[in-house]
């Protein structure tokens, strides 16, 4: 039972502070994806929490151990490498057995354990080969296979599928889920830029931005209840579109006024201080669908572009903001370039942000608890 | 006019060809004219081993007439045998020390948090700075001063020791190539400072290990002015020294002398051959990096 637990973890390179203070609860068995822009922090998260690097303040704990001070081999942890790091002038048999030498495990069970693991990641003939003398995917699966012939209690990878080609790539990532099914009880922290990996294969999501925490929650959670602009537009792809508006009666439903005229009842409760406010409408390309007769329009503009998926369209309109409008249609839908699109969504799939990026949904639930 | 555009890129190409033939045989000839430079005086003096004292100076550039040993067994056994033993002796021990001590600098050097290691890294190489020359005095009185004047043990401290700072700045150069991943893995592994350096950095550097060794060869092997002050007397002699003393003792036979000095260049001979590809190496990742 390996629960892993942050309590204000800073870390601080200099007077560059990466990280600041880091909460986090991380159930046994859990498979957690940190996600976020480059040079948010993840590595350096995934890094303390492996040992590689001291935490300037605050405190880690493993199944209720602080081990701030514990040498990461003593962690219970194992950690696959973006670079695989796979010892170049060993066989991959050494490569796997390598910590088990080290800790003086006898030859007949780092045997055992080697042949298990290759056995389980298909690895059985190549285990006399030199690491050069592997493919990518390969070298990928000798790594965690290092990683599993440890038996640890906390897995922890950092952008494993990057150097990889798409294709792989998805193999890889259901080879990933497969071990996660087999392995329910070795808690998995997993970090990438990508977000199908993340959407795919994590339990609960952290979102980092600048060395906090924006967000943790369910895929589902994140995707349908964003807290705050960032994770509304970090999740989903394309991006949630953005549009600037104000309040015109705060309330439940609240009514709202667009900047381009157009007004929209939403059922969503606000304060009633809120009434004039300026604040961020958000809705994903995907809720938007062009207007039936008599239905209520959301918005309205010309179509600029429209890029052709085959399953879908993205169009992109010009409703006179920074931004084009994005929304995805159905593939066979006939629409030319220069055409007027009116488009609607479900109210309750449209999200409004303070002007802070919070969302009201977030401020009601965190008014209310 | 159909003619001449089908003609016309055939001749540029074939004047290439010609070009590049010519200079290719140039290039051969001067490699082998280079090579017969380098080679013949050493055929010489081994050709002149095999004759005696009225052939080398009645026809120095004929074939031996004989390929009677004898010299060289005499050589041998007037005093070269000593001189190949304390040569090898020093230069195996000097050797090894100089890799084993600057791969753990290097390794030091490249690997850990320490205060000041800019200042550490020049205070290391800056021994590349320190003439031989001028430290001659001062060596002689802490030699003396150590009971080792006169010893072996002179000549493979003070090779070790001028020979480090060098070996250092090419294996830090490789060291800091490597990926830190690895020793970041090892760490996880259960690795401890000491393991990682022996079963990962030092294996992983074997390349610029190779080249350190016989560049310190090459060095020690001939290495003059500190084996003629440190070690004249008998059974410390290297095989330098050795040599300038045989040609004074036995001055008049030409034939041993030459001989004498063929057994004494054949093993750096025959080192430089087996790793020239190594050696090569060694220049250019110094000069390189
Ligand atoms: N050893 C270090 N010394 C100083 N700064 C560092 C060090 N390691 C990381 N940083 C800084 O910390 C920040 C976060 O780095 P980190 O590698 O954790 O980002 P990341 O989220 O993993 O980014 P990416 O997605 O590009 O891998 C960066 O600004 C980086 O420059
Ligand atoms: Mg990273």
């Amino acid at each position: 039972m390996a629960d892993l637990s942050l309590k204000q973890v800073r870390k601080s390179f200099g007077n560059m502070t990466i990280l600041q203070g880091i909460d986090l609860e991380i159930g046994s068995g859990e498979f957690i994806v940190f996600v976020g822009p480059s040079g948010c922090g993840k590595s350096t998260l995934l890094r303390l929490i492996a040992g590689l690097e001291e935490i300037t303040e605050g405190t880690i704990s493993i199944a209720g151990d602080v081990v701030n001070h514990v040498p990461p081999s003593k962690r219970g942890i194992a950690m696959v490498f973006q670079s695989y790091a796979l010892y170049p002038h060993m066989t991959v048999y050494d490569n796997m057995a390598f910590g088990m030498k080290i800790a003086r495990e006898s030859k007949a069970e780092i045997d055992r354990r080697v042949r298990q693991a290759a056995e389980i990641l298909q690895l059985e003939k190549y285990l006399d080969r030199l690491p050069k003398a592997l493919s990518g995917g390969q070298r990928q699966r000798v790594a965690i296979g290092r990683a599993i012939v440890r038996n640890p209690q906390v897995f922890l990878f950092d952008e494993p599928l990057s150097n990889l080609d798409a294709a792989l790539r998805v193999a890889t990532r259901m080879e990933i889920a497969k071990l996660k099914d087999a392995m329910p009880d070795t808690t998995m922290i997993y970090v990438t830029h990508d977000q199908v990996e993340a959407m795919t294969l994590a339990d609960r999501i952290v979102v980092l931005k600048d060395g906090r925490i924006e967000q943790v929650g369910t895929p589902m959670e994140l995707y349908k209840k964003p807290c705050n602009l960032f994770v509304a537009q970090f999740i989903g792809s394309p991006a949630m579109n953005i549009l600037p508006a104000s309040i015109e009666r705060a309330g439940a439903p609240t009514s709202v006024k667009l900047a381009g005229g157009m007004t929209a009842q939403l059922p969503l409760k606000t304060p009633e201080t809120a009434t004039g406010a300026t604040v961020n409408l958000g809705v994903r390309p995907e809720d938007l669908r062009i207007a039936g007769n008599g239905e209520d329009v959301l918005l309205q503009g010309r179509l600029n572009y429209i890029e052709q998926l085959g399953e879908v369209q993205l169009a992109y309109l010009d409703i006179e903001t920074d931004q084009p409008l994005i929304a995805k249609l159905p593939g066979g839908l006939e629409i030319q370039r220069g055409a007027e699109l009116r488009l609607t969504a479900n109210p309750e799939d449209v999200y409004l942000f303070d002007e802070s990026g919070r969302s009201f949904a977030a401020r009601e639930s965190a008014a209310s608890a | 006019m159909t003619k001449l555009s089908a003609i016309r890129p055939l001749r540029p190409a074939s004047r290439m060809n010609v070009w590049a033939v010519i200079s290719k045989t140039f290039l051969h000839a001067f490699l082998i004219c280079l090579g017969i430079v380098v080679i013949y005086p050493l055929i010489w003096m081994a050709l002149n081993g095999f004759k005696n004292n009225a052939q080398i100076f009645g026809n120095p550039f004929a074939l031996p007439i004989g390929w009677s040993w004898a010299n060289y067994v005499q050589a041998w056994n007037q005093g070269v045998r000593d001189y190949v033993s304390v040569s090898l002796l020093v230069t195996v021990a000097s050797g090894l020390c100089t890799v084993l001590v600057s791969a753990w600098t290097a390794f030091g050097l490249t690997r850990t948090k320490m205060p000041a290691k800019p200042l550490v890294v020049g205070f290391v190489l800056g021994g590349l700075m320190l003439s031989p020359t001028v430290a001659v005095i001062p060596l002689v009185r802490m030699m003396q001063a150590l009971g080792l004047y006169n010893t072996y043990w002179a000549l493979i401290i003070l090779y070790t020791a001028f020979r480090v700072p060098f070996s250092t700045f090419l294996i830090r150069a490789y060291m800091l190539d490597l990926s830190r991943d690895l020793d970041e893995a090892a760490v996880m592994d259960g690795a401890s400072e000491g393991q990682i350096f022996w079963r990962i950095t030092l294996p992983l550097c074997r390349p610029i290990v190779v080249s350190c060794v016989i560049l310190h060869v090459l060095f020690a092997w001939n290495e003059y002015l500190f084996a003629m002050i440190f070690s004249s007397g008998v059974g410390a002699q290297t095989l330098p020294v050795g040599l300038t003393s045989i040609m004074a003792t036995h001055g008049t036979n030409y034939a041993e002398v030459f001989a004498a000095m063929t057994i004494s260049a054949l093993p750096i001979v025959i080192v430089f051959f087996a790793a020239q590809r190594y050696f090569i190496r060694g220049l250019s990742d110094g000069i390189g990096k």
